[in-house]
């Protein structure tokens, strides 16, 4: 990566009561780069986020945004960062709109055309004068949203930004996640539950499990090529992908086996020969959510390390 | 700074709450100003005002030949008859029985009201972003936390000089619409000599040593509400000692420490009327303890809200 990190987590570790919560995470984000985050639950994901927002302060360790240590320059940094923790609580007893304003008047140079702006790319413009605690589920997620673009913010923290989103909802979303991060270089931070929901979205993931980071990944890439081969009769296949020597494991009524892209001509004429009747030879692609459990082996509520 | 009062001012003034304590302060000035219109007029009698006097005398007097009086009670009389007795000599009718002046020092204990209100608010001013869960949204913006306490501070003082206005005016208005501005002329015996009171300046006096309970009270509630972020117990914790404060003082009184606890001194309008729960007092010694407790209070608020986690 040529870029220059605009986040940095440079060895935070958090200890509450005795527990290690977090340790030592080291996690780079790029700007124009979705980065999902990802973990079973108690991995410590909200813990991470708090401290990226000036929320919690890591035992140990330094958040560097842009440039900027969140400890020591706290006003300047905090104010590059966009942020929905949780749930996006409002005022619920004012309006959407006085609660975009109350948010405005605490950041330099929102005026209220950016409000404006911001409340029409969120799709709120009908209800924005009606009490909050009338809003529905995604019409908060929606005001969540505009409240954290306000400022133009180069990073933007989400955590579970697509509950209670209808699917159109949940399209525009990304749609306009990957809008602003191509168009105004916008690094972007999502933890979601939703791994479907960050494999279309983000660029790379982040995994934690009890406090520690176990990967960090670009989607997509896969290190070895997998495909997916239906035949029969099946246990004849399975011969002779063991005698041919490939590694392959039985799914649905085929297999998914390891194997170079150039070498599948070559099987498919072994199959042939053999007599064996080819249905479909296709790419299998591991899901997100395969690698997750993979990588974490399960998803048991993890212990916090006692020290 | 004055952006974040602004927004504080605006989300207090949201709360149906907030009018609420606004139309109650009102209430409780008007209710009992009709109820004492309404008996002034059912007790005025047709005797000139030299006559009630002239009896006023002759009752006291007639108590006084009593041998089992006691010596303070004695002088009382004693001043009383004097002050009857100057009233005839030089012509001054006495007080009606309202007027805008004592309408107003009776109000002036409606101030309790207004003390409680603002703690009320004190209380819940930061606790409630925490139970909301709103303070995430609050503290992740480009203002330090002290700023934002200080905001809530400073927000919950202009809201107490506001019900106090409120408390005042209305007072006025109502006072000048039912009883009229004619007062009469209170008079007091100092030392051995008749006078004139100076009404208005004793409630100026009065409604400026009110200040004392009310800002201690703001501030404990304050400090106990932005660190148990918990508004109920804030509220509960300083309407408890506000209650028993002075039996707590008695308690202790037998100890020399009790010199130094603020309730002691809270209650500053015990140099008004000279009823001393702990003797030997003098007023710059309680506003230095006073003035102290203030800073420990206020220290200990910043402290716990600017460095503890936020976990809502």
């Amino acid at each position: 990566m040529t870029t220059q990190p605009i986040v940095q987590l440079q060895n935070i570790s958090k200890t509450i009561g005795g527990k290690q919560l977090i340790q030592q995470l080291n996690i780079d984000l790029y700007p124009g780069q979705i980065t999902g985050f990802l973990g079973p639950n108690g991995a410590g994901k909200t813990t991470t986020i708090r401290m990226m927002t000036g929320l919690m302060h890591p035992t140990e360790g330094n958040v560097i945004i842009d440039g900027l240590s969140l400890k020591e320059n706290y006003e300047e940094a905090i104010s590059k960062v966009g942020v929905i923790v949780e749930n996006p609580e409002m005022y619920k007893f004012m309006s959407g709109y006085k609660n975009l304003l109350h948010f405005a008047r605490m950041h330099k140079n929102v005026t209220k055309e950016r409000i404006e702006e911001v409340v029409k790319q969120v799709g709120l413009e009908k209800r924005i004068h009606e009490k909050v605690s009338t809003y529905s589920l995604g019409m908060r997620q929606r005001l969540g949203l505009a409240q954290a673009l306000l400022h133009r913010p180069k990073f933007l923290i989400l955590d579970e930004p697509t509950n209670g989103l209808d699917p159109a909802g949940i399209r525009e979303f990304r749609m306009y996640l990957r809008k602003i991060a191509a168009e105004d270089g916008v690094s972007v931070f999502v933890s979601s539950h939703l791994l479907s929901e960050i494999e279309l979205m983000c660029d790379r993931v982040a995994v934690i499990q009890n406090g520690k980071l176990i990967d960090i990944r670009d989607i997509n890439v896969e290190t070895s090529s997998f495909y997916y081969i239906e035949a029969t009769p099946n246990n004849k296949a399975a011969e002779l992908l063991q005698k041919l020597d490939y590694n392959f494991v039985s799914e649905n009524n085929g297999y998914v086996v390891e194997i170079k892209k150039e070498d599948i001509p070559k099987l498919i004429s072994q199959f042939v020969n053999e007599g064996i009747q080819l249905f479909a030879v296709q790419p299998h692609q591991k899901t997100l959510e395969d690698q997750f459990l993979e990588m974490t082996g399960g998803g048991q509520i993890a212990e916090a390390n006692s020290k | 700074m004055l952006k974040l009062i602004q927004n504080e001012w605006m989300k207090l003034w949201h709360k149906k709450g907030t009018w609420a304590m606004v139309a109650l302060v009102i209430l409780f000035i008007i209710g009992p100003g009709i109820m004492m219109k309404y008996y002034e007029t059912k007790t005025t009698e047709d005797t000139t005002w030299q006559e009630t006097e002239k009896q006023a005398i002759n009752d006291y007097k007639e108590i006084m030949k009593s041998d089992d009086l006691a010596a303070e009670d004695k002088t009382l009389y004693e001043e009383k008859i004097a002050i009857s007795e100057y009233r005839l000599a030089n012509d001054l009718p006495s007080q009606k029985d309202g007027s805008v002046a004592s309408f107003m020092s009776f109000t002036g204990g409606m101030l309790t009201l207004v003390t409680l209100f603002t703690v009320i608010v004190a209380a819940s001013i930061v606790s409630s972003e925490f139970s909301t869960g709103t303070i995430k949204m609050l503290l992740t913006r480009p203002v330090s936390r002290a700023k934002v306490l200080t905001s809530k501070l400073l927000t919950t003082f202009i809201f107490g000089l506001f019900l106090f206005v409120v408390n005042v005016v209305v007072s006025a208005l109502v006072g000048l619409i039912l009883f009229g501005a004619t007062t009469g002329v209170e008079l007091e015996m100092v030392s051995g000599q008749v006078v004139e009171k100076a009404v208005w300046n004793d409630l100026a006096y009065h409604y400026l040593l009110s200040g004392g309970d009310f800002v201690m009270s703001i501030l404990f509630a304050f400090l106990v509400g932005s660190v148990f972020r918990s508004s109920s117990l804030a509220i509960g914790l300083t309407m408890f000692l506000s209650f028993t404060g002075g039996m707590i003082v008695m308690f202790l009184s037998r100890y020399d420490i009790v010199k130094y606890i603020w309730l002691t001194h809270s209650d500053l309008t015990q140099y008004e009327n000279g009823h001393f729960i702990v003797g030997g007092m003098t007023m710059p010694f309680s506003l230095t303890i006073l003035a102290i407790y203030a800073l420990i209070f206020l220290v200990i608020s910043y402290m716990s809200f600017m460095k503890r986690d936020v976990t809502a």
